[in-house]
This record gives structure tokens, C-alpha cells and sequence, in this order.
């Protein structure tokens, strides 16, 4: 299913300019404001919509999409983050950042306490990070390497101690990436099987109540809350329903209020926003920024020849792929960066254009060159076709992939797994030639894209990383520099030269980028207040009356 | 060579241990060939495994082991009734399946009841007006019901009664907002299983039909009901009560069958309408490999298909002193 | 033989099956003559409604919806077909086997029919096409497994009680061999019931395509009636036509062979009489 791989690559790990993070000091507020100009009313309960049902709710050990839309509302993180993507108090009331950039001291929100009563400490803090995130968390193990130690000189100060300068560190510090746990609950038994991985109990506006597999969750509110004066909510329900068109009826019939990353799949989407009731989003995934893409193997025939995946990456028609398929939700895609990047600079659109209305022509001619004529029945080579098993758009994308393809002289069969056999065939056993596939390009290349395209990321047996095998020593280089330069000019050039030679080498069809939506009932006001979208912990969420 | 009712109890029952023994041989073996095991899965979904994630989870969940020694060690499980765990809910697999359990019955009891005594009925009628109108009427639509897929079927039905008309809710088994307790929950539920009971009775109802139309037209042709009719027994009354307990039993046998599949039988129809039950589980937990528990099903399923099928013949043992338990 | 044919020809709704049945296969037939480029053709606007430029309209590519129906009779009918033969094969094979022969021979093979008796056969065909991959073979394959153990009882049963019949006895002490036996004589005295069972077998084969279809378990390179019901599923609610038109083309079809299967029954076993 689409929204089971959406949520592979969540990660709040991202980089926004070093240079900013590297010296920064912040002091802020104690309470991040509120924004509401219609004064938010008390109770109710909200029903959200997750698609598919997360498998646990620690997500503490599972970065899997679902879990991050239900965990959150249990457990916060240190910080939180506005739209500009800049770090806000969160249970850190404020934090310092040495000048040296190892060292970072969090003072914390006093009078906190977890939902069974007991308080909330640096001891909750250094426990979290360094006994559960930095060793079991499936991104905590790489997000925290430098940090060698936590002190915690008294019960609302700790101060985290890395071995250099990261940056990216403070960017990973929200409730959905690093969740503060209790102590004193985790710490006796193995947490990776510990009787309370389903039964969170954090600092959260919401307390955990029930979960009836196969049906719901039950959040009621936290009456102690450490912000005063909310949750405004009562009560939220997450319901797990498997039928797509289900899931539209519902929001349709209001017995459901929001349903994000299309859990309402596109072609109900627009059937449902032209109801009087029904709002829609595509904010609250600026973290994200996927591409649609199809991947090659470019280490056997036929894919290893350049100008025959150039030739693939003509043949496609983007436009036709987001109107028909995707329904209008995306852009044709460029290259390898998204063009949310345009605001910081780092993307170009001055790269090899495929996207032209002569493309089939050009395909044609590219695989003429490249030695595949065409033979008595019109077919120059064939190949198989792996879809990616997450639901019925990516068959469809296969089935137009064929027949573009088709007219070019390829012949396709198409190959249809589940996830585990995809995986292992893609990841593992390299044992394919096209598939299609998504990847999220994260709010940094150095966390997002560098893992498909540098040498290094090449590992069998890790799912999502250069899967494609391709890589040049110069690509390299400049991904290299790029990790390392402050000057954001710099940088800028560095990845615009990193774009133009990936386009030109191919190693991916990027086909366009993907817009997730939330559909939600009118009624449910103030849910998008991060960029975190429904990432957040719904605090400040209420429902009209 | 005729036993007493205890010991063909005891014979059925020790008989279909080996039957339920290679059954999880089977299945476990078949989905050994699967590619990828619960840990791909994991890691597939968590976007950031690395091969030492996956190994420390495959040493959890048991599937480090060589294929030998995993199957003996679940069978000698299974032997005394412990069905494992399912590292994918968490929990063990007898309570996930006790708690799907209930929403299964409540789908397929009302669905074997409706449409056994439905099937009776309209199949002794068809048959009691053969080629008659109330015949071909019946037929007809018993012929367009048996044909149409039932998830079509189920969908058609949603979009009419719930979204265009209203009636009913869309899906799931209730509210979920709601909460109700008592008997505020039970009308909930009630309202819930409108739906997706019509769209599954509608297929059985046209199979019995037909069945026990096929089978009086049948019992009609034998001896003892020309014997009745000679005699000059009162043809409605008490010939219906000759032919009706004879032409039952083709249909009971039938009905046996489908409770039998009772457990995965209507994983379309959960599918469409939600409706939390063990087929949707199985199928899901086909699909996350989640081995342990979709072996428990299987499992769970064959002991009643087992107990189901002796308490038919037993039935029938007493129904018709004609045949006799060997 | 003759007496068949009229009793059938008298059965209205029975002839009325065979002329749709003669029409699916007809479609089946000639559908690559009349379109050669065939159904994954993507020929015109998404979604157009039917009645418009194409007679029962376009799905979410732009294909043609009769192309594709027309072809889908094809594979739809090769499915259904080729399971049922294989299933019928292995029902034969196996239930006569034990019918004839019976002792233990007899006990080995219905322990293993009831074994597959016993397992659930949806939840079966889901697992064996999902472990097998999703194609034309593994569906087929599945669904003939899910299926012969009925026909095996049935024919277990039949032979059993020919088996037992003096002119059988009479060639056993003739010294007749058993092969020649049961070809000359068993066999063809089951045929009727198996004929008809068998015709009834289809049906319900194209059902459960159209349910493992419904499921996503459908060979992607091949459109067959449940994969476009399928690939429509999503659009239920803004281009109905995709989802009924091949829907209403499997209620018709099974309906057909219904009709026909017991119109044959009736025809091959004329034991009707009013009440």
C-alpha cells in the first residue's frame, strides 16, 4: 500500500543551512504561541484515519509512517519546529549551543509529569537518548553517533557531549523522531520487548487508553498536561479501515474528521473536495518532499548503457503519469533534489531536460545508436518490470510504464510482489531490472538523497539506500564536499553541479514529485500548526461545534 | 462393523490429529518458498534497517534457526496448545485470534442461520410449485444472486444503502467514537452487521436453494413417498414432513462444509467492509509474514472444520436410522 | 443421445445460457482479430463515460473498456477452463482411483482428500498464488487445487457403486483387466454427473478469479474480467462503468453456465416428476 511505503524515510534529521545551526543560540519562550483568531472550543472527539495500522506504537524502535501519526500524541520530543523549520521550545524550555559546537545544554520544563503521575527529569532524558534511541532507534544509531555523553548536574538541565560538532543533531530532537520515555518504566527489562511498547505512557496532551487491533486507538486527554488550558480535544480515535473507498465514506459521512498521507487516495480526493464539509491539504509534509522514480539496475544489460536509460527517461510522459494516476497531486519531476529546495537555493532546474513533447522520437533514436534495433516484430530487447507492492497507482504506473515502453520497442512483463519478496529481490539479491519506486528526499540531500547516489550507501541488505549500484568518484566528491561546506553559495553550486551530472548519467527516471494531501472535516481547526503536520502532538487542535 | 457413539467420537478425533499435523507441515513449508521473512518486513517498513537490525531481529523472532528446527519446535508447540507468539502484534497468537474471534461468529452465524432456513424454505417451495411461477421466480433470482461476485456485490450495496441513501454506516463493526456500553452498543453493532450479513447471505441463500430444490425434487422420485401417496396420506402435511427431513440432509451436509470455512471464508467481504475478522487477519498476516499467527489460523480452522464435520455426521446418524457410524 | 439434445432444446432457460455462452466465446475468440492491438492499449481519454466515444467507455489509462472485456473473456475463460480440466484430472485420477481399488488404498487417498477438504480453501488459493507470484500459471494452479477435492469424492463415490454392480463383477471374473474396465465401462457410466459437476466447477473457478482479483492477486500482464473489476475498485464511486461492466460480464457468464450445467443435468438424468 502507497501510505505503508510513505512512510519509510520520516525522519526530522535534516540540515538547513550548517552555518545557521553551527552557532546559533537560542533562547525562546517558554510555551510556543498559539495562533488561532477564533477562539478554539473545548471537548469533542476527533476521529483520524491511519492507513495502514501501525504495527506498535514504540516509536521508539519503529520509524514506520502510521506509528509517527498515533505515537505522537503520546510522547514529545525536546523541541518542536515552525514552518521556517527552525527549532522551538518544546519539554527544552531553551538550549545553548557551545561555540565549538560539542556541546549543547538543555534547560528543561519544570513541573512536567508523565501520564502515571511521576515527574519528567533530565535522568528521563539522558535514559531516552542514550540507552534506547542511540542504540535501538532504526535512525537514532546514526543521529546520535557523536554524542559520547549526557550530564545531568541537576534534574532540569542535561547537557549532551559529542566527540564533533552536529549540526543535523538539533534537527532531530521533535517528538515523532526522538520521543522522551520514562525512565523509570523502561529502564527495567529489554526494551526492544517490553510490555509497555504498547502501552505508552509519555508527557503527552493525550493519554493511551485501548487498542483493538484490526479497528482503533483510543487517546483520551491528559488533564495534567503541562501546557495549561489544553489539549482542547477530549478524546482521539484512530481507526484503521483496509478498503480504500471505505475510508473516503467515511470522511464522506463524517464519522471520520482527518485522514492524511493519502489514506484517501487521490480520485477520492477530488470527488471529495468539492463537498461543502470537506477540506484538503498538501501542507504538513515539508519534511518529506518524495519523488516518484524509476530505479534501474545499472550494473547488468540492458540498463548499464547510458543512453539507453536516457532513452527510458524520454519515453515517459510525466504529465500524463500525475494527471491520470496520481490525479493531479505532484509535478513533473527534474532530478534528483525536489523543488522544495528552491527556496534555500539548492535546486536547479538547468539540468538535462527529458520532459519534452518529442520524446518518443528521441528514445527511439538513443536506442538505435546504442546498438537495439529493432527486430521483424517491432521489439528491440525485453525486459521484467517490478512493481512496487504498495497499491493500485503503482500498477497502474507499471501498466503505462509497458506501453510507453512498448512503443519505444521494449517489450514488458510485469512482475507484482508483496513487500518482503520486493524487498529482498531489489535490496538484497539485486536480482531485477526496472522497478518502480519512491523515495523521500527528506528536508536535506545529505540525509536524503546522498543515500542513493554515493558509493558508500551501496550496501546489500539495507533497504532504501543506492539500490541502482551506480555512483561516479566525482559524484562522490561533490556529495563529500557538499556534507561538510558552510558557505551556502558554495553549497548551492555544489549540489546544482551534483544535479546536472546525475540527470545526464540517469541512473533514475525521476519521474515527478509526489504530493501527499490530508482530507479533513472543516470543523477540525488548528491541526496544521508545524511542519510536521500531523506529526505533532494536536495540542492545539479543536473541533467546531 | 458398528461402534457406539463414544468410540467413533474417539476414532474421529485421534484419526484427524495426522490430518491437522500435515496440514501445518504443508503450510509451513509452502511458506518457506515465500522470499523475504518478517524481518524484511520490519525493516521495509521502518525505512532504515541496517543488515544488523535485521539480524537482531531475526535471532527474536526465532527465524535464525534451520528450517527443521523451526517446524519441530512449532509443532511440538502446537501440541500442547501453544500457538506462539506473533511478533508483529505483539502478542500471542491464541489471544489475537479469541479477539477476532467474536466479530467472526457475529458475521458468519447470522449469516449459516439466515441462509440455511431461507435456503430450506424457498428451495421447498420452488420445488413443491415445480415450473410454476413461484418456481421460476424463485430460480431466476437464486441464478443472478449465486453469480454475482460477492465483493461486487458488498460495494453495490455501500454505494446505496450508506452513501447515497444513508441507511447503514459504511464500515466497520461499530462506532468507534462512540463507545457505547449495554445495549446501546449491541443496537450499534446490530446496525453495523446489516450490510455485510446481506451481501454473504445472499450467496448461501441461492446455494441452498438451489440444493434442497434439487434434493426434494429428488426425494420425491423414491419409494416411500409413492408408498405415502398410495397409502392416501394427506399430501401437504404430513408428505412435507417425510420429504422435508430426508431432503434436509444434503443441505446440512452443506451447511457443515461452509461452517466449517466459517473462519476463512469471507475475507472479501471483511475486506470491503472492514469488518475485523479472521480472514482479513490471515490474510494480512500472510503478507507480513507473520508465520505463527497465520499458521494459528489455519490451525484453529482445521480443528473446527474436524469438530464440525463429526457433529454433521453424528447428526445425520440420528436423523436417519438408516445409516449407521463405522 | 438424441433424447438429450431435445430435452435440453425444450429447457428454455438452459438454451438461453448456451447463446450467452456462445457469445463469450465467441468474443473470446475473435477479439485479437477484431483489435489486434489489444486491451492495455491506452486509446483515449480516461474515464470517458460509456455511450460516448467508446461504446462502454474508458478506464484510469485511457483504455477501451469493451477491448478490454472482449479479451477478458479470453483469459477469463482460459482460467476458469484450464483449472477446472486440471482439477477434474486430478479428482479423477485420485477418486477413482480409491474408488476402485478401495482397502487401504482407499483410506491413503481420502485421508489426503480430506486434508485438502480441510484447510480453507479461500484463504489457500490467497496463500499458494501470493507465495507463487501472482501469474496466469500460479492462479490457475491455485485455483485447481482449492477445487478437485469435491470431484474426487464425487467420482470416488460413482465408481464405488458401478464398481460394485454384477456386469463389473461379471468382467472381473472374465478376466477383463482394470484398465480396460474402467475405461469401457466405468468411466463411462460416471461421465454424466462429472460432466455436469464439472461444467458447475467453472463457474465457481471464474468467482474465485474474480475474488483473488479483487484481492490484487491477478497476473499483471494479463486482463482478465476480475483484474479490470480490480484496477476499478479505487474509482468505484466517479467511473462506476469499471467496475460494473466486467462485473455484470462474470454475473452473466456464471449465470450461462448454471443454466446450462443444469440444464444438462436435467437432460442427462430425466427423472422429473410433478409433485
Amino acid at each position: 500500500m502507497l501510505a505503508q511505503k510513505i512512510q519509510k524515510f520520516m525522519s526530522l534529521v535534516f540540515t538547513f543551512g550548517l552555518v545557521m545551526l553551527m552557532t546559533q543560540q537560542v533562547s525562546a519562550q517558554a510555551v510556543p504561541k498559539a495562533s488561532p483568531t477564533v477562539t478554539p472550543q473545548q471537548g469533542g472527539t476527533l476521529v483520524m484515519v491511519v492507513q495502514p495500522e501501525p504495527p506498535t506504537l514504540a516509536s521508539f524502535l519503529s520509524t514506520a509512517g502510521p506509528v509517527g501519526q498515533v505515537a505522537t500524541k503520546v510522547y514529545e520530543g525536546l523541541l518542536e519546529y515552525d514552518f521556517k523549520l527552525t527549532p522551538q521550545p518544546g519539554l527544552a524550555k531553551s538550549w545553548k549551543v557551545s561555540p565549538d559546537g560539542k556541546m549543547i545544554t538543555f534547560k528543561l520544563q519544570e513541573n512536567v509529569t508523565f501520564h502515571d503521575g511521576k515527574p519528567f527529569t533530565s535522568a528521563d532524558v539522558k535514559f531516552t537518548v542514550l540507552d534506547v534511541l542511540k542504540k535501538s532507534h532504526p535512525r537514532g544509531i546514526n543521529t546520535f553517533r557523536a554524542l559520547q555523553a549526557i550530564d545531568t548536574p541537576d534534574q532540569y538541565t542535561a547537557v549532551f557531549k559529542m566527540s564533533e560538532p552536529a549540526p543535523y543533531m538539533l534537527m532531530a530532537l521533535s517528538g515523532y523522531e526522538s520521543p522522551m520515555l520514562p525512565k523509570h518504566i523502561f529502564e527495567a527489562g529489554d526494551v526492544t520487548k517490553h510490555p509497555n511498547a504498547d502501552l505508552p505512557i509519555g508527557t503527552g496532551p493525550f493519554k493511551f487508553v485501548e487498542w483493538q487491533k484490526g479497528q482503533f486507538m483510543r487517546f483520551d486527554k491528559n488533564p495534567s498536561y503541562w501546557k495549561k488550558g489544553r489539549p482542547y480535544l477530549d478524546r482521539i480515535v484512530a481507526r484503521f479501515i483496509a478498503d480504500g473507498s471505505t475510508r473516503a465514506a467515511v470522511l464522506e459521512t463524517q464519522e471520520a474528521h482527518i485522514a492524511g498521507f493519502n489514506a484517501v487516495l487521490p480520485v477520492d480526493v477530488r470527488r471529495l473536495e468539492k463537498l461543502n464539509h470537506i477540506g484538503m491539504t498538501t501542507r504538513g509534509y515539508e519534511m518529506q518532499s518524495p519523488i516518484v522514480e524509476l530505479d534501474f539496475n545499472t550494473r547488468t544489460k540492458p540498463f548499464d548503457d547510458v543512453k539507453v536509460r536516457q532513452a527510458v527517461a524520454y519515453a515517459i510522459d510525466r504529465k500524463f503519469v500525475v494527471d491520470n494516476i496520481w490525479f493531479g497531486f505532484g509535478r513533473p519531476a527534474t532530478g534528483p533534489i525536489n523543488s522544495n529546495f528552491k527556496a534555500n537555493g539548492l535546486y536547479t532546474a538547468d539540468v538535462k531536460n527529458y520532459n519534452v513533447t518529442n520524446g518518443i522520437e528521441m528514445a527511439n533514436k538513443l536506442l538505435d545508436e546504442a546498438g537495439y534495433k529493432r527486430g521483424a516484430d517491432g521489439v528491440r530487447f525485453e525486459i521484467t518490470h517490478d512493481i512496487t507492492p504498495y497499491g493500485e497507482e503503482w500498477r497502474r504506473f507499471g501498466e503505462y510504464v509497458a506501453q510507453q515502453l512498448g512503443k519505444i520497442g521494449i517489450k514488458v512483463t510485469l512482475r507484482q510482489e508483496d513487500v518482503p519478496a520486493w524487498l529482498r529481490r531489489v535490496y538484497t539479491n539485486y536480482d531485477y531490472q526496472l522497478t518502480n519506486n519512491w523515495i523521500q528526499t527528506l528536508a536535506d540531500p545529505v540525509i536524503g538523497v546522498h543515500r542513493l547516489y554515493h558509493s558508500g550507501s551501496i550496501r546489500q541488505g539495507t533497504v532504501f539506500v543506492n539500490g541502482t549500484r551506480w555512483s561516479t568518484p566525482e559524484t562522490d566528491n561533490l556529495m563529500n564536499q557538499a556534507a561538510v561546506e558552510m558557505n551556502s553559495k558554495n553549497r548551492a553550486k555544489i549540489y546544482h553541479d551534483l544535479q546536472k551530472r546525475i540527470v545526464d548519467a540517469s541512473p533514475i527516471v525521476f519521474v515527478h514529485e509526489l504530493d501527499f494531501v490530508t482530507v479533513h472535516n472543516k470543523k477540525v481547526q488548528n491541526f496544521l500548526v508545524s511542519p510536521l503536520g500531523l506529526y505533532s502532538t494536536f495540542d492545539q487542535a479543536w473541533l467546531q461545534k | 462393523m458398528v461402534v457406539s457413539r463414544l468410540q467413533y467420537i474417539r476414532r474421529r478425533l485421534l484419526l484427524a490429529v495426522p490430518i491437522i499435523f500435515f496440514i501445518i507441515v504443508l503450510n509451513f513449508l509452502l511458506i518457506q518458498i515465500a522470499p523475504g521473512d518478517a524481518a524484511d518486513v520490519l525493516a521495509g517498513e521502518a525505512g532504515s534497517a541496517t543488515p544488523e537490525y535485521m539480524d537482531q531481529l531475526r535471532r527474536k523472532f526465532g527465524l535464525d534457526q534451520p528450517i527443521y528446527v523451526q517446524l519441530l519446535t512449532y509443532v511440538s508447540n502446537v501440541a500442547t496448545f501453544d500457538l506462539g507468539f506473533s511478533f508483529r502484534h505483539n502478542k500471542p497468537v491464541s489471544e489475537l485470534i479469541l479477539s477476532r474471534l467474536g466479530p467472526t461468529l457475529l458475521l458468519m452465524v447470522p449469516v449459516l442461520l439466515i441462509s440455511v432456513s431461507m435456503g430450506i424454505l424457498l428451495g421447498a417451495i420452488a420445488a413443491r410449485y415445480l415450473n410454476r411461477w413461484q418456481d421460476k421466480t424463485i430460480s431466476t433470482v437464486v441464478v443472478l444472486t449465486y453469480a454475482t461476485p460477492v465483493f461486487w456485490a458488498g460495494l453495490m450495496l455501500i454505494v446505496l444503502f450508506s452513501v447515497k441513501l444513508g441507511w447503514f454506516p459504511t464500515s466497520g463493526m461499530e462506532k468507534i467514537a462512540a463507545f457505547h456500553t449495554g445495549i446501546a452498543r449491541i443496537i450499534d453493532i446490530a446496525h453495523h452487521m446489516v450490510l455485510p450479513v446481506i451481501t454473504l447471505t445472499l450467496f448461501y441463500i441461492a446455494l441452498y436453494t438451489r440444493l434442497m430444490r434439487a434434493s426434494v425434487i429428488e426425494q420425491n422420485t423414491m419409494d416411500y413417498v409413492t408408498t405415502a401417496r398410495s397409502k392416501g396420506l394427506g399430501e401437504k402435511r404430513v408428505l412435507w414432513g417425510h420429504i422435508l427431513r430426508n431432503a434436509c440432509l444434503p443441505v446440512l451436509t452443506m451447511a457443515g462444509i461452509q461452517a466449517g470455512a466459517l473462519l476463512g471464508g469471507a475475507v472479501v467481504v471483511e475486506t470491503v467492509f472492514s469488518w475485523p475478522g479472521l480472514g482479513l487477519l490471515a490474510y494480512e498476516s500472510l503478507f507480513a509474514r507473520d508465520l505463527n499467527l497465520l499458521l494459528g489460523i489455519f490451525f484453529i480452522s482445521a480443528c473446527l472444520v474436524v469438530l464440525v464435520n463429526l457433529a454433521v455426521d453424528l447428526l445425520y446418524a440420528s436423523l436417519d436410522p438408516r445409516i449407521e457410524l463405522k | 443421445m438424441r433424447d438429450i439434445f431435445r430435452r435440453f432444446a425444450r429447457n428454455i432457460p438452459a438454451v438461453f445460457g448456451l447463446v450467452i455462452l456462445v457469445l463469450v466465446m465467441g468474443a473470446a475468440f475473435f477479439a485479437p482479430a477484431i483489435y489486434p492491438q489489444g486491451p492495455f492499449e491506452m486509446v483515449g481519454k480516461p474515464f470517458l463515460e460509456p455511450l460516448t466515444d467508446y461504446l462502454l467507455g474508458t478506464d484510469q489509462l485511457g483504455r477501451d473498456l469493451g477491448v478490454g472485456l472482449l479479451y477478458g473473456a479470453r483469459v477469463t475463460l482460459q482460467i476458469g477452463l484450464i483449472s477446472t480440466l486440471i482439477a477434474i484430472f486430478l479428482g479423477l485420477t485420485i477418486g477413482g482411483t480409491a474408488g476402485y481399488f478401495g482397502g487401504w488404498i482407499d483410506t491413503l487417498l481420502m485421508r489426503i482428500t480430506e486434508i485438502f477438504q480441510t484447510i480453507p480453501f479461500f484463504l489457500f488459493a490467497i496463500l499458494l498464488v501470493a507465495i507463487l507470484k501472482p501469474t496466469l500459471g500460479s492462479v490457475i494452479f491455485a485455483i485447481a487445487v482449492v477445487s478437485w477435492p469435491p470431484m474426487a469424492r464425487l467420482v470416488r463415490s460413482e465408481f464405488l457403486s458401478i464398481r460394485n454392480r454384477e456386469f463389473v463383477q461379471a468382467c472381473i471374473v472374465m478376466g477383463m483387466g482394470h484398465w480396460q474396465i474402467i475405461f469401457k465401462h466405468v468411466l463411462p457410466n460416471t461421465l454424466s454427473p462429472i460432466i455436469v459437476t464439472g461444467s458447475l466447477m467453472v463457474a465457481t473457478a471464474i468467482l474465485i478469479e474474480s475474488g483473488l482479483s479483487f484481492l490484487g492477486l491477478t497476473d499483471p500482464n494479463v486482463m482478465s474480467w476480475g483484474f479490470i473489476i480490480g484496477s476499478g475498485r479505487s474509482v468505484l464511486r466517479t467511473a462506476w462503468w469499471v467496475c460494473a461492466m466486467p462485473g455484470i460480464a462474470i454475473l452473466l457468464t456464471v449465470m450461462a453456465i448454471n443454466l446450462v450445467g443444469e440444464g444438462l443435468n436435467d437432460a442427462l438424468n430425466p427423472r422429473l416428476k410433478n409433485i
